[in-house]
Order: structure tokens, then sequence, then C-alpha cells
């Protein structure tokens, strides 16, 4: 269901001997990983394993310790200057769990305004493309509501919506869904599956296994700083092989 | 004593308003508002360089600023007017105007207090917003640009006029140094009448009071008005004057 043709072959992320510490603390103790393009990956594991410190580590949110990280044939943790580190970024979506949309900026402004500052589009151009993106996340008629006028399914709307005015390849979600309102986590599971089936590449950290079976091309299990298990959905939560796993998925469902 | 002030003022208006101008320099409420306004518009800009300078991680930005802004809270204004009085002509030689003296002096002391509001105003907002301007791709100034300052400045704006304020009053200590503004124009008045210091220092009070109240009303007012479009019960503007608006809804 997910599989578009890739442009080219080379995985969209490649990650190599990822390591990160945070003092004496290891977070991240070697990850290597593939995400191939037009891939879903789902990332699961306990509070603390260090998904949201790998995922941000993606964007160079979060500098690495050893390791490569390549996104779409970019060395993103080389040296280089900041100029060049701000273009890379604004070709990776990312969307928060505590969605930080800008307050003083209208959902419409919100989506338009980095496209207009960062890349010059031009502003009938950008808010043009905004108000598309609005009705594609299904709030056309927000456009000039304030965040804290909005639900916060809303406003994680608006602020995927807000990634995707950058024309990003690749999408990075944390927990998006983990600060909602149960009856609010449908709509924004409703924008991400249709991202998927655009043949988005994306990158999820989230514990909606349900999403994760529906969507998902494979489902990372990360403990304690490293990828234990890898593999499809309907591999991972019907066979899961390690017993962390195991146990992760078990404390889920209770 | 209404009548006496009413008769200082039929007399000396002329010497209020604008001084000794144009036989002598510009003075008076003109001189003490060009003052005012041109201490506050170098304070504001200075301000922000200061604050971003103070949460820079660079030490040759970050040093210098802050023992800056420590010397400057640790010192009385008059001091630094004195300072800059008697030895900027002893070091360059130069004989620099007191009104001159007096505007720098301002822009330094209140740059460097109101750098710490704005400081403030920035750490208070958090991570969350400079991460997600970055994930979009903003530089570092850009972020602070379109998503910080916005925000920051507009969060503490009762602080920052509190700061207007304070420069409105702290430029009547330019008397020590004899710049022409309102103060000297009064005390002027004072020595020729000899007999009326509390009509005309009524005066003086009155005019100064005058002038922070309304800025003070002002700053309510832009307040309310910000946050009445951010609730969205303020009418809605049309489509492309908001288009407009985010764009240039920065500080200036
Ligand atoms: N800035 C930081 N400084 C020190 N420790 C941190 C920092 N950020 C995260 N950690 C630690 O790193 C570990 C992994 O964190 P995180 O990646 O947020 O986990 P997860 O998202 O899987 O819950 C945690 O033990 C956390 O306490
Ligand atoms: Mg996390």
């Amino acid at each position: 269901m997910n599989t578009t043709v890739p442009s080219n072959n080379s995985p969209m992320i490649q990650l190599k001997g990822v390591r990160k510490s945070y003092g004496i603390y290891e977070v991240l103790k070697g990850i290597d990983a593939d995400v191939a393009r037009g891939e879903v990956v789902v990332i699961c594991g306990p509070s603390g394993s260090g998904k949201s410190t790998l995922i941000r580590t993606v964007n160079r949110l979060e500098e690495i310790g050893s390791g490569s990280i390549i996104c779409d044939g970019n060395n993103i943790h080389r040296p280089m200057p900041a100029k060049e580190l701000n273009r890379l970024r604004s070709r990776i979506g990312f969307v928060f769990q505590s969605f930080n949309l800008f307050p003083h900026l209208s959902a419409i402004d919100n989506i338009a305004m980095s496209p207009i500052r960062v890349k010059g589009v031009p502003r009938d151009v950008a808010y043009a493309k905004a108000t598309q993106l609005l009705e594609r996340v299904g709030l056309a008629d927000k456009a000039h509501a304030y965040p804290a006028q909005l639900s916060g399914g809303q406003q994680q709307r608006v602020a995927i919506a807000r990634a995707l005015a950058m024309e990003p390849p690749v999408m990075l979600f944390d927990e998006p869904t983990s600060a909602l309102d149960p009856e609010m986590v449908g709509e924004v599971l409703a924008v991400m599956k249709g991202l998927a089936a655009d043949g988005m590449t994306m990158m999820c950290v989230t514990h909606e296994m349900g999403f994760a079976r529906d969507v998902a091309d494979r489902v990372w299990f990360i403990d304690q700083g490293q990828i234990v298990e890898s593999a499809p959905p309907e591999q991972f939560f019907s066979r899961p092989q390690t017993t962390r796993a195991q146990r992760f998925l078990s404390d889920l469902r209770h | 004593m209404i009548s006496d002030i009413i008769a200082i003022i039929r007399d000396y208006w002329l010497l209020l308003l604008i001084g000794q101008y144009p036989n002598g320099p510009l003075g008076g409420l003109a001189a003490t508002l060009l003052l005012s306004v041109l201490a506050i518009a170098f304070a504001f800009p200075v301000s922000i360089a200061l604050a971003l300078a103070r949460l820079s991680k660079a030490p040759l930005l970050n040093w210098p600023v802050t023992a800056l802004v420590y010397f400057t809270r640790g010192v009385p204004l008059l001091m630094l007017i004195l300072w800059g009085y008697f030895l900027v002509p002893l070091v360059t030689g130069a004989s620099v105007p007191s009104f001159l003296t007096m505007l720098v002096t301002l822009v330094v002391y209140q740059g460097a207090f109101l750098s710490e509001v704005v400081r403030g105003g920035i750490v208070a907002l958090g991570h969350g917003q400079m991460e997600a301007a970055r994930a979009l791709g903003h530089s570092y100034l850009g972020a602070m640009r379109y998503v910080i300052l916005p925000q920051a400045l507009y969060n503490v704006i009762p602080s920052i006029i509190s700061v207007f304020v304070a420069t409105i009053k702290d430029t009547t200590l330019g008397y020590v140094i004899n710049v022409p503004d309102l103060t000297f124009a009064a005390s002027q008045i004072n020595n020729q009448l000899l007999t009326q210091p509390f009509q005309v220092f009524f005066i003086l009070a009155a005019v100064y009071y005058v002038i922070c109240w309304s800025l003070s009303r002002v700053a309510v007012l832009t307040e309310r008005r910000i946050t009445r479009r951010r609730a969205g019960t303020a009418p809605q503007p049309t489509a492309k004057s908001l288009k407009l608006a985010a764009l240039t809804d920065q500080p200036s």
C-alpha cells in the first residue's frame, strides 16, 4: 500500500553507528538503520529509551557524538556553514508533540511565513499554497484563527501543514498525538495516513499501534538507546522476537 | 495660586516650549521631547542587540555586554552623566554638546536596563518556539526576528513602557550638565521670579505627568488591541490586510 516508486534506489535516511551521550549517560548506543524512499517507519519503545533523541538527530536539533546520518543524500552532521544546515533543515519536516505553533500568527500565516522568509517564495504563491494545505488538513475555514482559538487536534493539523509548506521530501513526527485528548487523535492520524498514502517518507515516534498496523512499513522497537527489533508491523505485533518487546507490547495493551 | 500659574504660563510659554530658540539652542518642552524620543528610539534597538549579545554563547559578545549591564545597573545615572560630561572632553579633547552627552548616556543606561527586560521576555518563551523555527529552516536571527521577538517583546510591553517612562523622567537630570530642556527652562523662570517656586515647579510636574501618563495609556491600549486580535474577538481584518500584518508584525 505504501509502495511508491522511489526516485532513486538509495535510502532516504541512513543512520550509521549513531551514538550520543548526555554527560556520561549514553542515550543512543550505536544506531544503524535505513529508511527507504516512500517508507513509513514507526518508532516505539519505553519512555526514556531515546526515541525523541534519535528523531531529533535526523534534522540536527540534537548533535551526535559519533556516527553519521545521511538524509536525502546529505550528510547532516558534517561540519558545515550555518546557512547550509538551515537549508538542509528546511527540507526535513518536523512535527512536535507540543505542536509549537507560532501563537502570534494566524493559522495561514503560520503556514505561509517560512516559505516566504526562508525560501523567498512570493507571497501570493505562498498563501495560495497555504490555503491548499489548510484544505488538505481539513481546516480551510480556520485560516484566520489564531492557535489559541484552535483545539489541540486542529493545532497539530496546522503544524503538519506548516511543515509540509516547505515541501520536504521527508517528515519526522515525535509523538504527534500524545498531547491530545483521545477524541482528537483520530483527526491527526487521518492526516498522517493521507500523507503516507501520497508516498511521503515518514519517521513517526508514536504509540498508536492501530496507526502502525495500518500505515507503517516497518516498526522499530527501541530500548535503552538501541534498535532492538525492526520488523513489518504484522510480524512485530504478532511475533515480537525479544522479551523486552513482548513486555513492552503487553504493557501497552493494559 | 491658580492665577499665578496662569500668569507664569502666559508670560513664559514660549520659553517653556522652545527655550531660547532661535536666539539660543532649542530648549524647553521641545528639547525634552526630542531628547526623550531620540533616547527611546536608540535605546530600544540597542537593548535588543545587547539582549541578543548576552544570550550569545560567544564569550567575545557575551562578556563585555554582561559587564556593561552589571556596571550600569550598579551605578547611579547621575554619575554616568557627570563622567560623560567631564571625562569625554578630557580624553578626546573635543567639546561635546551637553545634549549629545545626555542622549548617549541615556541610550547606554536605559538600553542596558531594557536589555534585561527583553532578555527576560526571550528566556520566558522557552525552547519550543525557537526549535520549531529552526526546524523549518530559519536562521537563528531569522527565528529571533519573525518568531521570538514579536512574542517576547509583546509579553513585556508593560515593562518596556516603564523603562520608556523612566527615560523621559531621567531627561530631567540633564539639568546638572546644563541641557537646555524643560526643567532647565523652569528653573530659569524660577530664578527670575524667585518668589513662586511652588507654582513654577507645579507646571513642570504637570507637564511631565501628562507626557508619561499619555505614554502609559498608549501602551495599555496597544496591548489590549493585540490581545483582542489574538483572542479573535476583534473585528476580523480583511484577508489582505491580515497577510500584510503578518509579514510586518515585527518590532521596528
Ligand atoms: N537535554 C538532556 N540532558 C540530559 N539528559 C537528557 C536530555 N534529553 C534527554 N535526556 C535523557 O535521555 C534519555 C532519552 O530521552 P528521550 O530521547 O527523550 O526518550 P524518549 O523520547 O524515548 O522518551 C532519557 O533518559 C532522558 O532523561
Ligand atoms: Mg520522547
